[in-house]
């Protein structure tokens, strides 16, 4: 990665270009931009970016090909920007290959996080596996089956700690339920969404403080879920 | 065959009882006149003669009251005159009375026929004509068609004492196909009785609308039957017409008063909408303005004004395509199984900054079953509960979000808050859109939150109303425990001492 990351925005809305490169320049990040899908597809190709803000409504393309022709060759992090209304929309982008979204309209430092996210799972992807996961109070170890918080043991089910592994070592991202279904249940059990609820709501009553107001597991309405590591 | 001759007997009556009748009374007359022969004055007879032949005349119509003249005119040639107990006449003069005596007998019985014939078709007009007023009277109250289509039937069926009535309106894109069919149940048998048809076309100026098809026993119809028929046809035909003329204007009505409620919408949203724009643009250029240094504190004064301004903006705008999905039948809710919990949390997070003057208390149960909805929507239900009940309530009271099963199906919620109460007469009229219960400039809102509310959970098959509480204000809705009559089913995990999966 070059010291000064690279940021690829594709939106056609002038105005939301001219603030994204302002905010993301001051950032320290390297910015281009983009108004059509197929203009950020070549721009992509020319000068390969650390990563990718992506609008779903471009006037050439749909930004959902534009996300499936970049999964052609590319694992740059993908960040999507949608509105309120089409959390089917955002759930087809990120089973499409996008790695996040972020709802219109939206606040700088909701969208800095996202980037910081993107960014370290990037550089996990392509680095070692970690076998130990540790956040807050919690230690997650992968290879031993293990999770402590605070020093103690937290007795799991098999599969709620296959749900909790999956969800952390995915920290920050925003995951769909079908994702999270077929990785944990089985691919035949993609739509299940009851199995879903019914795990999240023991493992929050295991791990959380307060399970009504969760601080690791979080839910994304329409979409999925995303787990938070304090940083 | 048979029939025909049971038929047949069924009317000897009217054809041949008549004259029989007149042929006795005939009979009986000349008795008493021979009886009487030796005090009366022969020239009377013949006086007397006509009084038996008027009689049959007017009982039983003209064809009796001629037979009668004829017999008179043989009973006198035969009894009275000379010589008597024959037909021969011997004096001319004689002949000329008899002649003369036919003569005035027959006309006498026609004319009184006549008028009996009119009199008995002047009593059918009338009865027609009543029968004609009842079926207009009936079907002038009438607006629904499947309505006047039975109002048809009922009335053809007693007028003509059919066996069966079938009114058949069809579908032209303009009214619904209804057919009405008399009496109900099992069908007489068309078959084996001697059963006539008649038909009579709905028509309309413009197109055919359907038909009215009557069978009955015998007699044959007669044409002032058909043409009766034919205008109850017409009289139907106006009444469906009307009615559907008044559906018409029902709906042009509806129309516009959809179209005054767009206009009315446009000009709250635009005023909605100016408010935050100002706020933003003061702000804004304020911060850009040259001329002043601000200070920190107001710096970032102004910039939390175009950040609250910026999620209000954002809130109208999410309220108006809210409605307009609604309104446009385009919900669509996308259920899934959800967990209320979860959508609490959700919401709350998302209104963190609006929520720092109230409490709020959740009070739902940790065992809530799972309920199948679209977790965006009901969401979104929340959300303007919540906001209205922070606009309404004062500050630091509490706004209180409660959830039970009511029965097994059943959820049922309620967001509850120290606010004022509602006049009992407001509380249906507040979910209806632009519907605000006090006009104070305090409260701010296009109007539409509670009414995309009631749009959301109608949509999930639930119900919401409002009510008043001893201490405060609550709306309540339910929302299904089931899809198609299931709960959800999770496989059951025992709990295992050690956390591997493998073993």
């Amino acid at each position: 990665m070059s010291p000064q990351p690279h940021i690829l925005v594709i939106d056609d809305e002038p105005q939301i270009l001219r603030a994204m490169r302002t905010i993301l320049t001051a950032k320290q990040f390297k910015v281009s931009t983009a108004a059509r899908g197929e203009e950020g597809l070549a721009l992509a190709a020319v000068q390969p970016p650390d990563l990718i803000i992506l609008d779903l409504s471009l006037p050439d393309i749909d930004g959902l090909e534009v996300c499936k022709r970049l999964r052609e060759w590319t694992q740059v992090p993908i960040i999507v920007l949608s509105v309120r209304e089409s959390e089917r929309d955002k759930v087809m982008a990120l089973d499409s290959g996008a790695d996040d979204y972020l709802t219109k309209p939206f606040g700088v430092e909701e969208l800095l996080a996202r980037i910081r996210v993107a960014q370290r799972h990037a550089v996990r992807s392509t680095g070692a596996k970690q076998p130990i996961i540790t956040t807050g109070d919690l230690e997650i170890d992968l290879a031993d089956h293990r999770v402590k918080q605070r020093g103690n043991l937290i007795k799991l089910t098999a599969t709620e700690f296959k749900l909790l592994a999956y969800l952390a070592s995915h920290a920050g991202r925003v995951l769909t339920y079908g994702a999270i279904l077929s990785h944990v249940w089985g691919p035949g059990e993609y739509d299940h969404v009851e199995y879903l609820r019914v795990y999240v709501r023991q493992l929050r009553k295991k791990l959380e403080a307060d399970p009504y107001q969760p601080r690791y597991i979080i839910n994304e309405p329409g979409v999925g879920y995303r787990f938070i590591t304090e940083d | 065959m048979r029939l025909q001759k049971k038929d047949f007997l069924l009317h000897w009556p009217d054809t041949l009882s008549h004259p029989l009748m007149a042929a006795l009374v005939m009979l009986a007359a000349t008795g008493i006149l021979y009886a009487l022969r030796q005090v009366i004055n022969p020239l009377s007879v013949e006086l007397l003669y006509l009084l038996p032949v008027g009689l049959c005349a007017t009982v039983w119509g003209l064809d009796s009251g001629v037979l009668a003249a004829i017999l008179a005119f043989l009973g006198l040639n035969y009894f009275f005159i000379e010589p008597r107990f024959t037909f021969f006449v011997h004096r001319g003069q004689d002949i000329i009375v008899l002649v003369v005596f036919l003569g005035v007998a027959i006309f006498i019985s026609q004319m009184v026929g006549r008028t009996r014939n009119s009199l008995a078709a002047a009593r059918a007009r009338e009865r027609d004509a009543i029968r004609l007023y009842k079926l207009s009277e009936e079907l002038a109250e009438l607006l629904d068609d499947r309505a006047i289509v039975l109002c048809i039937a009922q009335n053809v069926f007693e007028t003509f004492q059919a066996s069966r009535v079938e009114v058949a309106i069809s579908d032209k894109g303009r009214r619904d196909s209804i057919s009405v069919t008399l009496p109900d149940g099992q069908p007489p048998n068309l078959e084996v009785s001697p059963h006539t048809a008649m038909r009579i076309p709905l028509q309309s100026p413009e197109e055919s609308i359907g038909e009215i098809r009557v069978w009955r026993m015998l007699p044959e119809w007669s044409s002032a039957e058909e043409r009766l028929l034919q205008t109850f046809s017409y009289q139907g035909v106006i009444a469906l017409e009307r009615s559907r003329l008044i559906q018409a204007e029902t709906r042009a009505r509806v129309l516009e008063e959809s179209d005054r409620m767009k206009t009315s919408l446009l000009s709250s949203v635009s005023h909605e909408l100016r408010t935050p724009l100002a706020t933003i643009k003061a702000a804004s250029t304020g911060l850009l303005s040259q001329t002043v240094s601000w200070d920190s504190k107001a710096r970032n004064e102004l910039l939390l004004a175009i950040e609250e301004e910026t999620d209000h903006l954002n809130l109208l705008v999410g309220n108006l395509l809210d409605m307009s999905r609604i309104e446009s039948g385009a919900l669509n809710p996308d259920r899934r199984w959800n967990a209320l919990d979860e959508i609490l949390d959700s919401v709350l997070n998302r209104l963190r900054t609006t929520l720092r003057n109230h409490r709020i208390e959740v009070d739902v149960p940790e065992d809530l079953p799972l309920i199948y909805v679209d977790d965006v929507q009901i969401g979104q239900v929340f959300a303007n509960l919540i906001n209205n009940s922070l606009k309404y309530a004062p500050e630091d009271t509490v706004v209180r979000i409660m959830a039970r099963k009511h029965d097994p199906d059943t959820l049922m919620v309620q967001v509850s808050n120290q606010g004022p109460h509602v006049a009992e007469d407001d509380l249906e009229k507040i979910f209806e859109k632009f519907h605000r219960v006090t006009s104070s400039d305090r409260i701010t809102g296009t109007g539409l939150g509670l009414s995309i509310c009631k749009g959301i959970v109608e949509a999930h098959g639930g119900r919401i109303w409002a009510e008043n509480l001893p201490e405060g204000f609550a709306i309540d809705f339910t929302l299904p425990l089931t899809w198609n009559g299931t709960f959800p089913q999770v496989p059951e995990e025992y709990e295992s001492t050690a956390a591997h999966p493998g073993n």
